[in-house]
């Protein structure tokens, strides 16, 4: 699998503290793909986001406040996410479990506190892993902080049951 | 030193591997349900693996308890077929609300370390053990290998100081806390709490400890104590040896007195669990219904003095109580001791014991601009039903005082 160079999508920005059952309502729990990518749809609407769900061809790069994914441990919303095209998520501060299940599922995360305020929603912004910064479309550069290199491990393996496969004593 | 009782349980629990900030650390327990267990099973079967050990998990349906869409019952079905086939020991089917039946059952003991696909399996710290929630794959990795990676977190030590007075209860004193710190207040920390006069009834110990999670926190506890060995001589029969108790100098990065005295019963304001006020506050709120009930205010002492409060009094009119006891084994116990009749009488409708609507998934769910006063623990926007409802949450206590005024109340007014 591996890591991509440059991750590059549209921002969808939201604030602190935005929970999993606001990103991803309940009632759209549903094991079917088609139905846990609608839940992404109607958490959009009820965040309020100013971009249009199916406007970009290009993915998603969440930028969130605060404790971003607090709540519910339901990994229909991270599913959800990767079924919705999100490549990566910047946040503030990550919520415990919504941050493990995405690197589990393969999502990169990144953790910047100054570029929150500086993008908006629908802009095109840049990752460079290996280099370390987040640009935004007005070739700003943020720094983001060091990413573990246990997470670093299962990210370059595709997710934790990749990650499991080659774990050479693992079992 | 360790970082609390929390950094020893993973010292204990480590099998010497680290990588980065993490270390791998055998698990002795691993709580499902059905929702969050479906979702890794198709990837359980395709890996062709087995589960470490199956002595040491416990699969609850308990959400979709009994399902009202074909589709949940399809995904019952698949639970509970994959269940017998593979023989699991532990296996509870719309017995409870699984973080309930965790610890009315033999399993948890302070020292262990157990995971469940279940935000509220902190809970079970209550126990004096380290539990936490994770997302399904993390759990899928842990029934295949037994082990877990761990971040050891910094350590808040919470000592609680005095008796709770008759007109609080717990759920008062975690949300007391949330509204002090805020929703990320403990970020990535293990709260860990000492009850100074040893004077917290279980139950209340395991309605804070539910509710950590509201804080950010990975995990929280008790200090085992006299409290802890009662009850588990009361669940067991008899109390196993003492040596994986915690011992020792134990570090903390912080810490917090709470004087259990000078609080006043509390609520918490839509949309937050830690947007927290006193209920004299707020009072005349009015609410639509009231939930008695789920993981954090469903237990023996919620429904007792819910029941006693109730007693040959009315709810009032326009208002719907709904009281659902957490277990099977709760709603035997209130029957017996008179409390669902005492509820009944008052006008109060019991449901079967599950997660009901707390979650937004079962019967009671909330309609358009609904107002809620709930004894759960998360009250986020459509959470419980429509987008449009609010959900205020508080302890049985003032819930139950409340459905009597029909608006929110301060519980001593009835009292």
């Amino acid at each position: 699998m591996g890591l991509p160079e440059i991750i590059s999508g549209r921002v969808w920005k939201l604030g602190d503290h935005v929970n999993t059952d606001l990103l991803h309502p309940p009632s759209h729990f549903s094991l079917d793909e088609k139905k846990m990518k609608e839940g992404i749809a109607e958490g959009m609407v009820r965040l309020g986001s100013e971009v249009k769900k199916d406007s970009s061809d290009e993915g998603w790069v969440i930028v969130a406040g605060e404790n971003f994914g607090c709540g519910s441990s339901r990994e229909t919303s991270v599913r959800g996410l990767a079924s919705f095209g999100v490549k990566g998520v910047v946040a503030t501060s990550f919520a415990r479990i919504f941050m493990r299940s995405l690197i589990n599922l393969g999502i990169p995360v990144f953790e910047c506190r100054e570029i929150q305020e500086c993008v908006k929603d629908g802009e095109l912004i840049q990752i460079s892993l290996g280099e370390g910064w987040i640009e935004s479309s007005h070739q700003r550069r943020f720094p983001f902080s060091h990413i573990d290199l246990h997470l670093k491990k299962i990210l370059e393996a595709g997710g934790l049951i990749s990650y499991l496969q080659q774990e050479k004593d693992g079992i | 030193m360790a970082k609390g009782i929390t950094g020893k349980i993973i010292e204990k629990h480590s099998d010497g591997r680290r990588e980065g900030g993490y270390v791998s650390a055998k698990i002795d327990f691993i709580l499902l349900h059905d929702p969050t267990f479906a979702i890794l099973l198709p990837e359980l079967k395709e890996s062709g693996k087995e589960i470490w050990d199956r002595d040491k998990v416990l699969l609850t349906v308990d959400h979709f308890s009994p399902p009202s869409s074909i589709e949940r019952a399809n995904i019952v079905r698949e639970v509970l077929s994959f269940a017998t086939e593979k023989r699991l020991p532990h296996l509870s089917v719309h017995q409870g609300i699984c973080h309930q039946l965790l610890v009315e059952g033999p399993w948890l003991k302070p020292g262990m370390l157990v995971l469940g696909a279940d935000s509220h399996t902190v809970t079970g710290g209550a126990l004096g053990c380290l539990a936490t929630g994770m997302g399904s794959t993390d759990i899928l990795y842990s029934l295949i290998t037994g082990r877990t990676w761990l971040k050891p977190p910094e350590a808040v030590r919470i000592d609680l100081i005095g008796k709770l007075p008759p007109h609080l209860m717990g759920k008062d004193v975690i949300l007391d806390l949330l509204g002090r710190y805020g929703e990320g207040g403990f970020l990535y920390q293990a709260m860990e709490f000492y009850d100074k006069d040893e004077a917290i009834s279980m139950d209340d110990r395991f309605a804070i400890c539910n509710m950590v999670v509201e804080g950010g926190a990975k995990n929280g506890l008790f200090w085992p104590d006299k409290v802890t060995k009662n009850y588990l001589i009361d669940r067991d029969g008899h109390l196993d040896d003492q040596k994986n108790w915690p011992d020792g100098d134990l570090e903390y990065s912080r810490k917090i007195e709470v004087d259990l005295s000078q609080l006043r019963p509390k609520i918490a304001l839509p949309h937050s669990p830690a947007q927290v006020v006193d209920a004299e506050e707020i009072k005349g709120e009015t609410i639509d219904k009231v939930f008695i009930g789920s993981c954090t205010g469903g237990r023996l002492r919620d429904i007792e003095l819910t029941a006693r409060l109730l007693k040959g009094k009315r709810v009032a009119q326009g208002v719907t109580l709904l009281v659902t006891p957490a277990s099977q084994r709760i709603y035997q116990k209130s029957i017996e001791k008179g409390y669902i009749s005492a509820i009944i009488e008052a006008g109060g409708v019991i449901l079967n014991p599950s997660c009901g609507p707390c979650g937004g998934i079962d019967k009671g769910i909330l309609g358009r601009e609904e107002r809620c006063l709930s004894t759960s623990n998360r009250n986020f926007k459509g959470r419980m039903g429509d987008p449009s409802s609010k959900v205020f949450l508080s302890s049985p206590l003032t819930a139950a005082a409340s459905a009597l005024a029909g608006k929110i109340i301060d519980p001593r007014e009835v009292m």
